[in-house]
């Protein structure tokens, strides 16, 4: 082809104006010829061009492998859940229940809550014991502000 | 469908679309699960996709919003600074590694395009797609198409023309 016709050619591919199958004359043509120097920006693009094609995708599509592991996870972790508070709540009747039944006598009842506010009362004291010490630290800070 | 079936439809597109993933999220990584999740998105559609005509143009469309989707969210905003990794397998021979360095240079005018121009350059010069089916692809008109295209296209080689005149003076 004469170089006439394809500068014609490269007028119309710039504009757009151009078919697939010109181009690609186009493309044949740089690719194979040489051509004179103001035209070698045209020889570059169209290398680049159809050096682009070669890009392959490498790795293999997967069809819903990770989509089913995120739902079988998901599936296992409401079962767990679901289970836990299924088991929780059982455990949880079984003491009230207990509860209830060790108590169900009103005198005994009154007995029971006394014992235990005694023991409380009892700790308390045993607690507050202690804290006569606090007496003694109040008395060396006394005998250092006098000395001060 | 089944999944054969469906993979053989896809098979003669996925090049193509990691391609223009690839074009527009510039890293390969990212490039390559864009493409899986696309596939994936395609599947899940899987009973719709028989009523479409053109189901390469639809599964180019769907590609073409995913990536642009990427490109607009703010976790993959840093994908536009990280080079691209191109491997030269070039030769020893100095006119080997000259025509690489040319091939670098271009892919680097190329990025700096406007994401249509870009995309629509892609389709054509390098996908060599009918202007039908750019249009069905990118969702314009085919005048519309043809005026970025020529954009693209001047664009491109002036800016080589430029880069090549700095290197002589």
């Amino acid at each position: 082809m004469e170089l006439g016709k394809i500068e014609k050619l490269l007028e119309r591919y710039e504009e757009g104006r151009t078919s697939v199958a010109e181009e690609n004359l186009l493309r044949d043509y740089f690719l194979s010829h040489e051509v004179p120097p103001h035209l070698s920006s045209y020889k570059l693009i169209f290398r680049y061009t159809s050096s682009q094609r070669d890009e392959k995708l490498e790795t293999e599509p997967k069809m819903g492998s990770s989509r089913s592991k995120i739902a079988w996870s998901s599936i296992a972790a409401v079962l767990v859940l679901a289970l836990g508070v299924y088991f929780f709540n059982e455990a949880d009747q079984n003491l009230n229940q207990n509860d209830i039944s060790s108590v169900s006598d009103e005198e005994l009842a009154i007995q029971k809550t006394k014992e235990t506010l005694n023991m409380v009362s009892q700790l308390m004291n045993e607690g507050t014991a202690d804290l006569v010490y606090l007496q003694e630290f109040n008395k060396t800070t006394n005998k250092i502000l006098k000395t001060d | 469908m089944k999944e054969r079936t469906f993979l053989n439809i896809i098979d003669p597109v996925k090049d193509k679309m990691y391609r223009l993933a690839l074009r527009l999220l510039t890293s390969k990584e990212a490039a390559e699960d864009a493409t899986q999740e696309v596939i994936l998105k395609l599947w899940d559609r899987k009973e719709k996709i028989k009523h479409y005509a053109n189901v390469e143009a639809f599964a180019m469309t769907v590609t073409k919003n995913y990536c642009l989707d990427q490109l607009k969210s703010k976790q993959n905003s840093h994908l536009r600074i990280v080079h691209q990794n191109y491997e030269s397998h070039a030769q020893s021979l100095q006119s080997e590694i000259e025509v690489n360095d040319e091939m670098v240079l271009l892919g680097r005018i190329v990025e700096k395009l406007p994401e249509q121009q870009k995309m629509i350059f892609q389709l054509r010069d390098i996908e060599q797609y009918e202007y039908e089916e750019i249009a069905e692809i990118m969702e314009m008109n085919q005048t519309a198409i043809r005026v970025a295209l020529s954009r693209a296209r001047k664009a491109i080689r002036e800016s080589l023309i430029k880069k090549h005149n700095y290197g002589i003076r």
